[in-house]
């Protein structure tokens, strides 16, 4: 008596789930590929490799926020940051309250702009625990430097992004305000929803 | 140091671009995916439940029928994923008689079920079914997760239908320091959510465990899953799994928000205060032999949550069996296969 479903299938699995996440790797790829070969350089040159790995997060930190700030403009980078708020919007609109700025055309402006609002705090807390991880991605391939250890493919570079992003981000979730900010912010959105105030 | 050059990088993602391409093709040739392997047949059917019996795979089966009570969250055909990963195989291969309840998919209809509803009519009558049909005074119960907190709740009220019961991670303490489900429901307005929604969508669930660890869940593991794209056998494992997970039915409103205010949010389960159907639940009533299963890496049920049962049931037979694994790999992963079934068979068949 076996349950079937036919593949690809939306109730179970989204083939775009795949391709998402495969663009954002690549985006990936194409933001390390500068720190690749600036070491290179600097190690042909017998330069500050230090410098050269502070420099280049520095200007990662840079793009990944410039992408946060307008998705519109480079989504599958953006999407390393806000990979958690994605999925939030995606939830929210499947409830009925969609994820769009405009300005509201119902008299329930308060609700809709308290959500908003919390949805910024939720999205500043996001981004710090990105910021943080990509200093401890800088911090972890220093120590690797310093031990003569290499790290041998763009993949490996990426798991251990993944890494430092889940230790960062595990503690923002387990600490006193992202708990706090997590209720708030479904309470504030099932205001909008109950009120009817939501935007068609 | 940085091992790959900027040309080693390109031809990396050259090569990673080629097998997402080529295996694309085989997610969409691949067929249907199933689950639930084993045959089962329906003895009792009420309103959305279905009670399942699984075929038993000795001649002669231990005479006392086992239930499994699953969560109401997420579908039972975890228990039964495929034929190398099937907890219910090794349970019956060991001789038992193994019944499963399926809540089925809670609609608008479903809204007022409460936590009485799923406890003293749904598993009770369950309960009451295979009494009858074995001619048995009492029966085992093996409740999953928060089928683990309906059956204690349930084994509490009415002891004397339990012989014996297993609890596999279930939640007790939902307040130890290390809950994060607790954690992030605790500041929820329940009542408004419920109010507002009626049933609780599974996709704000989903979202929810998917927020726990969602640089693995949400990213790695698709990037991950182009390795094994030309694999058609790791391919329908992982979308088998897929599927589970994304599987999530909407929650009774009502039950959810009893679930959620008493047990998450005021943790009356382990203070004895909870109250069902007017009867209050008290875990010093549960005096069968008990079996408390848990997994000592297990995120969603940290193991000082489900140990608590130790300092607070009536049983003086208490158990209890550590899994080194985490919460989904005490169901499907192959050391779980090899373990759990023949621990837990072998405890219930020496009662």
């Amino acid at each position: 008596m076996a349950e079937q479903t036919d593949s690809p299938d939306p109730s179970g699995f989204d083939i775009e789930l795949l391709l998402k996440q495969a663009r954002t790797y690549l985006a990936f790829g194409e933001q390390l590929q500068p720190l690749s070969e600036r070491f290179h350089e600097t190690l042909g040159q017998d330069g500050d490799w230090g410098e050269a790995l502070r420099q280049h997060f520095d200007q990662l930190k840079a793009a990944l926020a410039e992408a946060a700030d307008d998705p519109g403009g480079h989504a599958d980078l953006a999407r390393l940051w806000t990979v958690t708020l994605d999925t939030w919007r995606q939830t929210a609109a499947s409830l009925g309250v969609p994820a769009t700025l405009a300005p509201l055309a119902g008299v329930n402006a308060k609700a809709w702009q308290a959500y908003q609002s919390v949805q910024g705090q939720y999205l500043d807390l996001l981004r710090q625990a990105a910021r943080d991880a990509l200093d401890l991605m800088e911090q972890r391939l220093g120590e690797r430097a310093a031990a003569g250890a290499t790290v041998e493919s763009l993949r490996e570079l990426y798991n251990l992004w993944v890494e430092c992003n889940e230790e960062t981000y595990g503690r923002m979730l387990r600490g006193p305000d992202y708990g706090a900010l997590n209720g708030r912010l479904l309470n504030a959105l099932l205001g909008c929803h109950a009120r009817g105030d939501t935007p068609a | 140091m940085i091992g790959p050059t900027p040309a080693q990088i390109t031809e990396e993602l050259r090569r990673f671009q080629a097998r997402l391409a080529e295996g694309a093709r085989t997610l969409h040739g691949l067929g249907p995916i199933e689950t639930g392997v084993l045959s089962r047949d329906p003895v009792y059917q009420e309103d959305k439940l279905i009670l399942y019996r699984y075929q038993p795979r000795v001649a002669e089966p231990h005479p006392v029928p086992l239930l499994i009570v699953y969560a109401l969250v997420n579908r039972p055909y975890m228990m039964d994923l495929q034929e190398d990963r099937s907890l219910i195989r090794g349970l019956l291969d060991a001789g038992l008689d193994v019944y499963l309840i399926d809540w089925g998919y809670p609609d608008a209809g479903d809204r007022h079920l409460s936590l009485a509803d799923y406890i003293l009519r749904y598993i009770g009558h369950c309960v009451d079914h295979l009494r009858e049909r074995h001619d048995q005074d009492s029966i085992n119960l093996l409740g999953v997760c928060q089928g683990g907190a309906l059956s204690l709740c349930f084994a509490a009220l009415h002891s004397g239908k339990i012989r014996n019961l297993v609890t596999m991670v279930t939640p007790v303490d939902f307040h130890t320091p290390d809950n994060v489900l607790t954690h992030l429901i605790r500041h929820v307005d329940v009542d408004l959510l419920v109010d507002t929604l009626g049933n609780l969508p599974g996709q704000l669930l989903n979202f929810t465990f998917l927020s726990l660890s969602p640089f693995r869940l949400a990213g790695q593991k698709y990037v991950d899953l182009v390795d094994i794209l030309d694999d058609v056998q790791a391919l329908k494992n992982f979308l088998r799994m897929e599927k589970w997970i994304f599987d999530s039915p909407d929650q009774a409103g009502e039950a959810f928000r009893q679930f959620a205010k008493d047990f998450f949010q005021q943790n009356k389960l382990v203070k004895g205060e909870v109250v069902i159907g007017g009867q209050r639940v008290d875990l010093r009533n549960v005096t069968m032999p008990v079996l408390n299963v848990y997994a000592s890496q297990d995120h969603l049920v940290p193991p000082a949550a489900s140990k608590a049962l130790a300092g607070c049931c009536g049983s003086r037979d208490y158990s209890e069996l550590s899994f080194k694994g985490g919460h989904i790999g005490i169901y499907v992963s192959g050391r779980a296969q090899r373990e759990v079934p023949p621990a837990i068979a072998a405890w219930l068949l020496a009662r």
